[in-house]
């Protein structure tokens, strides 16, 4: 068959099918559909993949062609459309022709363009078998179906796209056969819609389908279920709506950062470890720390970790301060490690950090916690007793720190004050109970 | 920001802030450790500079919507980890063949499969480099700090428009989580670049992929512009028409390659920390890069003589500077968190005659001690 006189097909195009081939029609039928549209063709983009039917690009002469990778043309026409919709002056139309085997292969694509309604006209051409690969069945195939994979019969149930497209919310969703005269309004209107659209073409291969089953035009009508009159557009187009609700939305207040008001007088490097139990505080401890500590012009890392689920089990967090740059962010010896709980007490244990301390190393433990082997010096507190478990760590390292003096007692002030607002006293009660406990069990010449 | 203080920034944050410098419209991301930074940012940040940050059901979804929103001509960015970089290696390979821009910031994990989320490592050099049918070369870039990610995002955006063809920025998860003080009155960038437009003079057709000498880039034209656009992900010639092995054809594939060749000393960025009569080379990249920053200044202190190269851009493989850095060694240590020393075995016979010596951990970081035992 030859391409008529058209504004989008090649003049005198040989189509590349085999005789009888339903792709001959679905060719005309869209050409035919644009020209009732009467679409610029640059605003048209027919995006392909891979089969019989992807090679169509080749007939077209004016549109733009995109020829994709297998099953993936609908996510690539999304993107396309998102761009267009949202960042141009969304006039582009994008259609994606896909078959059989690419909408299974892509299904998600498809499934994802509907839930989305993004403005993408989604046209499957289903001969219910891969034909350019040698007629193998596929997911469309209909039970009995006889290919060379199926040679006793197909025994699996197709695929339903119409149901599942709707199930997703898709609107515009029709059946037609390939050879239905009114086949180029129902494209023309699929296109039209602006949103979603899909519709479904049967078709047959008379390489692969025919010779080997009993299929033919009427038992393709018979097919047709989804073909009732249009639905008034219910949905917004998803562009439309991102435009309305998500673009242009002022960025939240950022913060605007550290004021390096005081000084530090830490010399050289403090690796310390934050041990606790999830939703206990344990990484708002160090974060608030480190902000502390480089509001006094110190440097300052922090590592976070939490088992795959993140709000329950042990917390993690690793903080280093520094007078100068902080290079290797890895904490071989901790000069400091405050355990919590015992869920800190078991990662910090797992994970090598007990076995890694040395005599210089002072580990500040819960009381209540069981014995455990540690190179380090432990020294037990009544933490939890004392602070309530979420205000543990970050009250045990304050306490620290006002014997220490490694961050100015300003600072931290600073920013429990910001942080907590009234609620700071909480902490200040805390301090002012652990420091006598802490000040008490420190070995002498605590490294400052 | 006010000017003059300090903030708190990820790696995976700065390269977000990196990719908004660099002008970048389109974001599309799906969530994996430890990437996910990078999609939060972008989701929040993205809109209020009239860009799209879009949610996408799978990885491959999220790459394609990039490809296809670069094709309607948008400067795009995506993130992932190995299992996501897993499943984008058909639509990587679509972006180069295609010649469109595409930004991927690949923050490495423990593999192999699903490995360790949050576990660190160096592993995926060369599954990420070699990841094309035909071995093309993927411009890579790999920061060490999260100034470095914002400087690196802004290069990699720069080169991908340039060369029109898809970049990866190669990170890691100690270098993308790990929050740090950041003075952004210190940070570098490269100046915005967009990929040169078609315009037709005289009236002559749009070719998709027009190019005299194969090194040369084709000037773009959108696809929805005035201007047809043929497009393919199979093997086609300059006008984006599918052929078969025609000498043209072959032509437009030398072209993909050369175009990235021809540009390869402008691309190659290796910092030397130098030190006069260096007896030792060590070469470095990444998280790694930090270590080895530390290893060298003890060394230094206890009057060994070293210098170091920290390699931004891993590929195209920048031979010359690496070899001018070696230049009068006697050793060259490569430290690296994988355990075969990938980047050691595509660059080792740049030294040919040198003693080479990999520093190598799974699992862990590479410790200061690990390199300095390997300091003569
Ligand atoms: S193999 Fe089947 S689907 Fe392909 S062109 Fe021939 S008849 Fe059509
Ligand atoms: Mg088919």
């Amino acid at each position: 068959m030859v391409g008529t006189e058209s504004k989008y097909l090649k003049e005198n195009a040989s189509f590349p099918f085999c005789k009888g081939c339903g792709h001959h029609h679905y060719v005309n039928y869209l050409d035919e559909a644009l020209t009732k549209l009467n679409l610029d063709p640059e605003h048209v983009c027919i995006v392909s993949d891979i089969g019989c039917i992807g090679i169509l690009d080749s007939l077209f002469s004016t549109p733009h062609t995109f020829h994709t990778t297998h099953g993936r043309s609908t996510a690539f026409a999304t993107g396309i459309e998102l761009a267009d919709g949202i960042l141009n002056d969304s006039k582009l139309k994008s259609i994606v022709v896909i078959g059989d085997g690419g909408s299974t292969i892509g299904l998600l694509h498809i499934v994802n363009a509907a839930m989305m309604n993004i403005d993408v006209t989604v046209l499957v051409a289903n001969n219910f078998l891969y034909g350019m690969t040698g007629g193998q069945h596929s997911h469309f195939s209909p039970l009995d179906f006889v290919t060379p994979t199926t040679p006793a019969g197909n025994i699996v149930p197709p695929l339903d796209i119409c149901s599942i497209v709707k199930s997703c919310g898709a609107q515009f969703v029709k059946q037609a056969v390939v050879t239905d005269k009114n086949l180029s309004s129902i494209v023309a209107e699929a296109i039209r819609y602006p949103g979603f659209a899909l519709v479904e073409i049967f078709e047959l291969c008379t390489e692969w389908a025919t010779p080997f089953n009993k299929i033919d035009g009427k038992m393709l009508s018979s097919k047709v279920q989804f073909a009732e009159e249009d639905l008034p557009a219910l949905r917004k187009e998803f562009s439309e709506l991102y435009k309305e609700k998500i673009l242009s939305v002022p960025l939240k207040k950022s913060d605007d950062g550290i004021e390096q008001k005081y000084s530090s007088p830490l010399r050289g490097t403090k690796r310390i470890v934050f041990a606790g139990t999830a939703g206990e505080k344990v990484q708002l401890a160090s974060y608030l720390t480190m902000r502390a500590a480089i509001g006094s012009k110190l440097h300052a890392t922090q590592k976070n970790d939490n088992p795959v689920t993140q709000g329950s089990g042990f917390s993690l967090s690793e903080v280093c301060l520094s007078s100068e740059e902080i290079l290797y962010t890895g904490i071989d010896v901790p000069d400091v490690v405050i355990i919590a709980s015992a869920d800190g007490l078991k990662e910090v244990r797992a994970n090598g950090i007990l076995q890694r301390c040395r005599k210089n190393s002072l580990v500040l433990a819960e009381q209540t916690l069981p014995e455990f082997e540690c190179g380090g010096t432990v020294l037990r507190l009544a933490l939890r007793s004392l602070c309530t478990g979420s205000r543990a760590s970050l009250s045990a390292f304050a306490a620290f720190n006002e014997i220490t003096g490694w961050i100015p007692r300003e600072a931290m002030n600073e920013t429990f004050e910001q942080k907590f607002k009234e609620k700071s006293a909480l902490y200040e009660k805390d301090i002012a109970s652990l420091k006598p406990a802490l000040a008490a069990l420190l070995p002498k010449g605590v490294p400052v | 920001m006010i000017q003059n203080r300090m903030v708190i920034r990820t790696g995976n944050q700065m390269i977000a802030e990196g990719a908004l410098q660099a002008g970048c419209q389109f974001f599309a991301g799906y969530p994996i450790t430890p990437a996910s930074g990078i999609y939060k940012a972008m989701i929040e940040q993205l809109p209020s500079k009239n860009g799209v940050a879009i949610s996408a059901p799978d990885e491959i979804s999220a790459l394609a919507y990039c490809v296809g929103a670069s094709a309607r001509g948008a400067k795009t960015m995506t993130a992932t980890s190995g299992p996501g970089w897993a499943l984008m290696i058909e639509t990587v390979q679509y972006a180069l063949m295609t010649e469109l821009p595409v930004v991927i910031a690949m923050v490495q994990r423990l593999g192999p499969s699903t490995g360790g989320a949050t576990q660190n490592a160096q592993g995926d050099i060369l599954f990420t480099e070699f990841c094309t049918s035909g071995g093309y070369t993927i411009p890579m870039f790999a920061p060490s700090t999260p100034q470095e990610c914002f400087e690196v995002t802004t290069i990699a955006f720069k080169w991908a428009e340039l060369l029109r063809t898809p970049v990866v920025i190669l990170s890691d998860k100690e270098v993308g989580m790990m929050a740090e003080d950041v003075n952004y009155a210190l940070l570098n960038s490269a100046p915005p670049w967009y990929r040169k437009e078609f315009s037709s003079k005289n009236g002559e057709p749009h070719i998709t992929y027009n190019f005299k000498n194969g090194g040369d880039i084709p000037f773009f034209a959108p696809v929805g512009g005035k201007d047809k656009v043929t497009m393919t992900g199979s093997a086609h010639n300059k006008q984006g028409a599918l052929q078969k092995n025609s000498p043209e054809t072959l032509e437009v594939l030398r072209h993909l390659q050369q175009k990235i060749d021809v540009h390869k000393e402008e691309m190659a960025i290796v910092r030397l920390d130098e030190q006069e009569k260096a007896d030792t080379l060590i070469i470095s990249f990444g998280i790694t890069h930090r270590t080895a920053r530390e290893a060298v200044k003890r060394a230094r202190s206890s009057g060994k003589r070293v210098r170091l190269a920290n390699v931004i851009s891993l590929f195209p493989i920048p031979s010359k500077q690496l070899i001018e850095a070696a230049s009068n060694v006697k050793r060259i240590i490569v430290a690296e968190e994988n355990m075969t020393g990938q980047y050691r075995s595509v660059i080792r016979h740049l030294f040919d005659g040198k003693e080479i010596i990999g520093v190598n951990a799974v699992g862990t970081m590479i410790s200061p001690e690990m390199i300095l035992s390997e300091i003569l």
